[in-house]
């Protein structure tokens, strides 16, 4: 049974400039340079992306995340596919994880289309035989046919996006965690897409939407998260939070 | 969890994911050389030139026979390339892993495994050389030979944890990478690579006390059919103890925060 549990979770993202990142600069800086009194390093700053963060998710959870841009969507996204260690607090996320966040992540363009098949599959976790057996879902879903033999830096754009996405959600995960409901490809692809994401949030036992698009979460969530400067500002059913939401975002501030 | 305990896991973890690492090590050999006429095995052709090249000039210079000095040379400078090599990868095993690293999230010792493998890989397209020079100049190879597998396997752990400790220190102050291959390239000239051992006094200090002399000894000694010297094998081994329980405590405390470096 896949979980969730946030508690008190904060992620400081330090911000560097190239002084702050030379060895040189950081001995001289504790040693010779600068106010004897002053610690703290002076080129690095520092942003609370997320500022404790406490929720739990269960079997049968549809979370959306709802958020003007840099509420820190993205970055509780991050923390929840294990790839942000939370910098105080905790996060424990039990269960196999997939973001289709970056399609395209780990393509090698040099490489046929059958070879990073196999590729991504070791990276979504699979053993060789597994990667090697997926290769033909890939290939009926993808519909790329002879063209999974040429090296991917010969496929225009569409047809990667094609061949990342099926690989992709080739794998059924435990937690699903989406930015944004993907519409790739043509119209006759977009559909057959939008159908196997819909399969794979139904077959997911969580699963967490970041979203504009409010007509997706009322769809697709029984929950929503309200973030904003980093902090949660609500946590409940879709409509509740949208009633508190949208009167906030749309005041004439600008 | 002490910290010792978490660095451990996390190389613990970074074994079991082998099938990730040892799949890039082999895209990262295989991806440098594709379309170009014999692949990978420009690796041995290069080698073998530099090899072929330096003992012509240095077995004049020292005014020792070539019998004498290729099989020294040419087996110092490939196994030169595996140390050097590794150590300076090493330093870029998280940033050049960035993608990766920000999607999906794995012990951060598998992409020390993806360099030390791939550089494992190169060594071995190297090794072939060594049979052929033995052969062409008629050097020994005697049952000493079978302690090159047990010194290989300690100067890779060795270096295992000389390049996870850098990388972390890389991945937060970019300069590093710089550093040590200007340390390498000094450490290159110093350590007995060109010049034969046997012209220093025993006890000079650039022997004793170099870890790089010592790695070289375990393991070019065996191959040429000589037994290495307790001491290669005594700091080596006390360097593995030491250097271990420092990384590990060191890992476990930063290798987290790695990825808000990148």
């Amino acid at each position: 049974m896949a979980s969730v549990v946030l508690e008190q979770a904060s992620v400081d993202l330090a911000i560097f400039n190239s002084r702050g990142r030379a060895l040189k600069s950081e001995i001289l800086r504790r040693t010779i340079g600068g106010d004897l009194r002053d610690e703290r390093d002076r080129s690095v700053q520092v942003v609370r992306a997320l500022d404790q963060i406490s929720f739990e998710a269960h079997d049968g959870d549809r979370i959306g995340l709802i958020g003007s841009n840099g509420a820190g969507k993205t970055t509780l996204l991050r923390v929840l596919s294990r790839v942000y260690p939370p910098t105080s607090g905790r996060a424990v996320v039990d269960g196999r994880v997939s973001t289709l966040i970056d399609l395209s992540m780990g393509m090698d363009t040099d490489a046929t289309g059958y070879e990073n098949i196999v590729m991504r599959g070791i990276m979504l976790g699979l053993d060789a035989t597994e990667a090697k057996a997926i290769t033909a879902d890939v290939e009926e879903f993808s519909e790329l046919g002879d063209y999974l033999s040429l090296p991917i830096r010969t496929y225009s754009s569409g047809m990667m996006l094609r061949l990342a996405f099926a690989v992709s959600t080739v794998v059924q995960p435990d937690i699903l965690i989406l930015d944004e409901i993907i519409g790739v490809g043509d119209a006759r692809f977009k559909d057959r897409a939008e159908k196997r994401v819909q399969n794979m949030i139904s077959n997911a036992s969580i699963v967490f939407i970041a979203s504009h698009d409010n007509g997706a979460i009322r769809r697709f969530c029984n929950r929503t998260l309200w973030l904003k400067g980093g902090k949660l500002m609500m946590d409940g059913a879709p409509d509740e939070v949208f009633a508190a939401y949208n009167p906030e975002e749309h005041t004439p501030a600008e | 969890m002490s910290l010792v305990a978490l660095g451990a896991s996390d190389v613990a973890g970074g074994f079991k994911s082998w099938r990730m690492w040892w799949m890039l090590a082999k895209n990262d050999v295989v991806r440098r050389y594709r379309r170009s006429r014999i692949g990978q095995w420009w690796l041995t052709l290069s080698m073998a030139a530099m090899i072929g090249g330096m003992s012509l000039v240095y077995s004049g210079l020292f005014n020792t026979p070539m019998a004498d000095y290729l099989p020294y040379l040419g087996t110092g400078l490939v196994l030169w390339g595996l140390v050097s090599s590794v150590i300076i990868d090493c330093c870029l095993s998280f940033t050049e892993a960035e993608n990766i690293m920000r999607q999906i999230a794995l012990p951060r010792f598998t992409y020390l495994l993806r360099t030390i493998g791939r550089n494992l890989l190169v060594f071995g397209h190297n090794l072939v050389l060594l049979p052929i020079m033995y052969f062409l100049s008629g050097s020994p190879v005697n049952w000493y030979v079978l302690l090159f597998i047990p010194s290989l396997l300690l100067v890779l752990a060795n270096l295992a944890w000389a390049g996870y400790m850098l990388a972390i220190l890389s991945a937060r102050f970019r300069d590093i990478p710089q550093i040590i291959q200007s340390v390498v390239q000094v450490a290159f000239f110093i350590s007995p690579v060109i010049y034969k051992a046997s012209q220093l006094r025993i006890d000079h200090p650039l022997l004793v006390w170099n870890p790089f002399a010592s790695m070289l000894d375990v393991m070019r000694a065996p191959l040429l059919g000589q037994m290495p010297s307790l001491w290669s094998y005594g700091m080596l081994a006390a360097l593995l103890v030491v250097g271990w329980l420092t990384t590990l405590a060191f890992a476990g405390k930063y290798s987290h925060r790695v990825v808000y470096w990148l």
